[in-house]
């Protein structure tokens, strides 16, 4: 019961982690990698034997010899897979840490969460007041950098050398 | 020859340790760190090519190596192992930081190298050599996200729009793939009880097909997502275009090349006879890879997007390979793996050439649009011409690598019968030819659109040297590898046999790990013992 709990569990957390990931906005798809790990580590625990009260020491009457993976797993919890958790988690934790970061840098640079190509979509519907209404959305700091612009036409290699040659 | 076994350690240690002495003068005050700092990356990259080569030596010359780290008994601690396969990789990928570092070195920016770009190449190499030496599933993990970890800043080091748009898409997507591998990591350990390869090889052959099928889908999905195959691909060409061209160069050099390495070493060791038995789902993976790699490489229209289309392209071939590798066919049983590692270790070549080659490009123009190149023949006859050999060379002519690589995949796929993706990949080699004369006549062919940044500003640099050599050395070596073919034949089929034979692998990591035959090939073909392979390979 505990391991189908456990599983069922899993299932719901990878379910809920790909929904957000394939949703529009960078703070989603956070959360949507959180849960995903989560997932993952969670996996990672249903693999050693799920018993109550058993620390991780082996039992002295049986002298340390193996007898076999059911006598042993009876009165004994499988250590390696939290040893595993802890790495991935310190990973995922490095991992989402830098992704916290980029979303936060393109956030000043570009003053929108939303991802490349995905504000010319909401530009292109019917409704003529879409790009006037986003840029009224728009905080101060899309002003110095014209995030349509950039948009629209996705600039495709180096920025900065096509700016410096403009300057000239 | 011996050899105290912890040498093969030294591919990790040495970018390591320099890498994190470079990472520290970054943050201490004194002048000329950054010339300390480069120096130090440089001759990290040169100590860890003459190891790696003095490895591969070693290696082919006698048996593969394992180390057990801290001296546990092998299925408790981590096991490091080389052999040839995994020597061919580091002494490719040290050869091509090599090569890279120099023209990093003359084109990064002050702004890039204080941030760290150089100790990061060191991390990133140190993560890849990791993952070929590695010999548990769970530190194979762990070094793929040292690896990543890596890439991710050299990616997005810089900070341009464009960088952090593709860079988000890169960390998400290959953080999806590495859940995926550690999924794959726990599915083993709950259902074999081991995470050493060599232990999960021999628990393998009992394990119930569903458990057999978890598993190699999960590490399908997973290598398949670094490797940047047909329906996992979409981080490679929405990334790789956006940060400084050394960095595309280094990538597509190593990043993709440690996911089909994967592929190669952990598929005929754990479950050789699911090659055969999902033979139609790689090769039809193979064949829409390749297939949408070089339609897709058509519609782009800057120099490296068009290239990075041809990475995937590229990897479908490899991905045929590792399909045929355990086939039977005349040549004996490995020359479809061997083949495949000889076109991986072309592949690397020359993408790379041809990434530095528009690279430099790039960086002279100011600009990697197509319809904004032109003429360029006239100004560089040298750079037109090794870029043009690369060319040809990616899209297999003669006296080139590539010739040597797809004629012989191509005679693999022929002689086990396999008609349909022969005839995909032939097709796909004609689009390649197109796809890259396409290229070159649009950068070096007809008038010059506009002028280098050196004619326009007086203050741009002037690359040259440092640019062009890399690519002249990295052309050498393709027509080398063309022109004497043999001897890089026998040492990938050395590599393959050793990436085949379980039995030695299990033999060298540790023989109390079993009593049991392993069967290097289904009963069925009448090749019960490891040995009858290997004599068969090698005739």
């Amino acid at each position: 019961m505990t391991a189908f709990m456990l599983a069922l569990l899993v299932g719901v957390l990878f379910a809920c982690g790909a929904y957000l990931v394939l949703q529009r906005g960078q703070i989603k798809l956070i959360l949507g990698l959180g849960l995903f790990t989560h997932a993952v580590n969670l996996a990672l625990f249903g693999t050693s034997a799920l018993t109550r009260g058993a620390p991780p020491i082996v039992p002295e009457e049986m002298g340390g010899a193996p007898q076999g993976a059911d006598v042993l797993f009876a009165s004994y919890a499988d250590p390696l897979p939290q040893a595993l958790i802890l790495t991935a988690i310190v990973i995922s934790f490095g991992v989402t840490a830098f992704i916290v970061a980029l979303v936060y840098r393109r956030d000043a640079l570009t003053g929108s969460d939303l991802a490349p190509g995905e504000l010319a979509t909401v530009v292109n519907t019917s409704d003529p007041f879409a790009e006037f209404t986003l840029r009224m959305k728009l905080p101060d700091a899309a002003d110095d950098y014209d995030i349509l612009q950039y948009e629209l036409d996705e600039v495709y290699d180096h920025p900065e050398a096509e700016r410096e040659v403009a300057r000239e | 020859m011996s050899l105290h076994p912890t040498v093969i350690t030294l591919p990790v240690a040495i970018p390591l340790l320099l890498g994190a002495v470079g990472m520290f003068l970054q943050f201490m005050q004194f002048p000329r760190r950054l010339q300390i700092q480069q120096t130090l990356v440089g001759v990290g990259v040169l100590v860890n090519l003459a190891v790696t080569v003095f490895l591969l030596v070693f290696v082919l010359n006698g048996e593969p190596v394992a180390y057990q780290m801290g001296l546990w008994t092998p299925p408790f601690g981590i096991t490091v192992y080389l052999d040839a396969l995994s020597a061919i990789m580091l002494v490719m990928v040290a050869l091509l930081s090599v090569l890279i570092f120099p023209f990093a070195l003359a084109t990064i920016d002050s702004e890039r190298a204080q941030l760290g770009f150089f100790p990061m190449m060191l991390f990133l190499l140190m993560g890849a050599n990791g993952a070929f030496l590695t010999g548990d599933l769970f530190n194979l993990y762990v070094f793929y996200e040292v690896m990543l970890m890596a890439s991710f800043v050299l990616l997005t080091v810089g900070g341009t729009p464009s960088q952090l748009n593709g860079g988000i898409r890169y960390v998400v997507l290959n953080l999806v793939g590495s859940m995926m591998l550690l999924l794959a990591a726990g599915v083993t350990y709950g259902t074999l009880g081991t995470l050493n390869m060599a232990h999960i090889a021999v628990r393998m052959n009992d394990a119930p097909y569903l458990v057999q099928a978890m598993i190699a889908g999960l590490l399908l999905i997973a290598f398949g997502a670094k490797a940047a195959v047909f329906p996992v691909f979409f981080w490679l060409p929405s990334s790789y275009h956006t940060p400084h061209p050394a960095v595309t160069a280094l990538f597509s050099g190593v990043l993709t090349k440690v996911g089909m390495y994967s592929m190669y070493r952990v598929f005929p060791l754990f479950f050789p006879w699911l090659l055969n038995q999902w033979q139609p789902l790689l090769m039809t993976i193979a064949g829409l890879t390749m297939v949408v790699g070089v339609l897709g490489a058509f519609a782009q229209p800057t120099i490296r997007r068009l290239l990075s289309f041809h990475i995937i392209s590229q990897i479908g071939y490899m991905v045929m390979g590792l399909a045929v590798a355990m086939t039977p066919n005349p040549y004996g049983i490995g020359f479809g793996l061997a083949l495949a590692i000889l076109f991986l270790v072309h592949n690397q070549i020359v993408k790379t050439a041809l990434l530095l080659g528009g690279g430099a490009v790039e960086l002279e123009m100011g600009t990697g649009k197509l319809n904004e190149l032109g003429g360029l023949v006239r100004l560089k006859p040298l750079q037109a011409t090794v870029f043009f050999i690369a060319a040809f060379s990616l899209a297999g002519f003669p006296p080139t690598s590539g010739f040597i690589g797809k004629l012989g995949l191509l005679e693999v796929t022929f002689s086990a019968g396999q008609w349909a993706i022969a005839g995909v990949s032939v097709f796909v080699s004609l689009l390649t030819t197109m796809s890259m004369i396409r290229l070159w006549q649009y950068i070096f062919w007809g008038k010059p659109h506009r002028q280098p940044l050196t004619q326009r500003r007086q203050t741009a640099p002037n690359y040259a040297w440092m640019t062009v050599a890399p690519v002249i050395a990295l052309v050498a070596l393709s027509l080398t590898l063309g022109l004497v073919a043999q001897p890089a034949l026998d040492m990938v089929q050395t590599a393959a046999n050793q990436a085949i034979d379980r039995a030695a692998y299990v033999k060298a990591v540790g023989p109390t790990l079993t009593e049991q035959d392993l069967r290097i090939a289904p009963p069925e073909w009448g090749l019960t013992a490891a040995s009858q392979a290997t004599e068969l390979a090698g005739r």
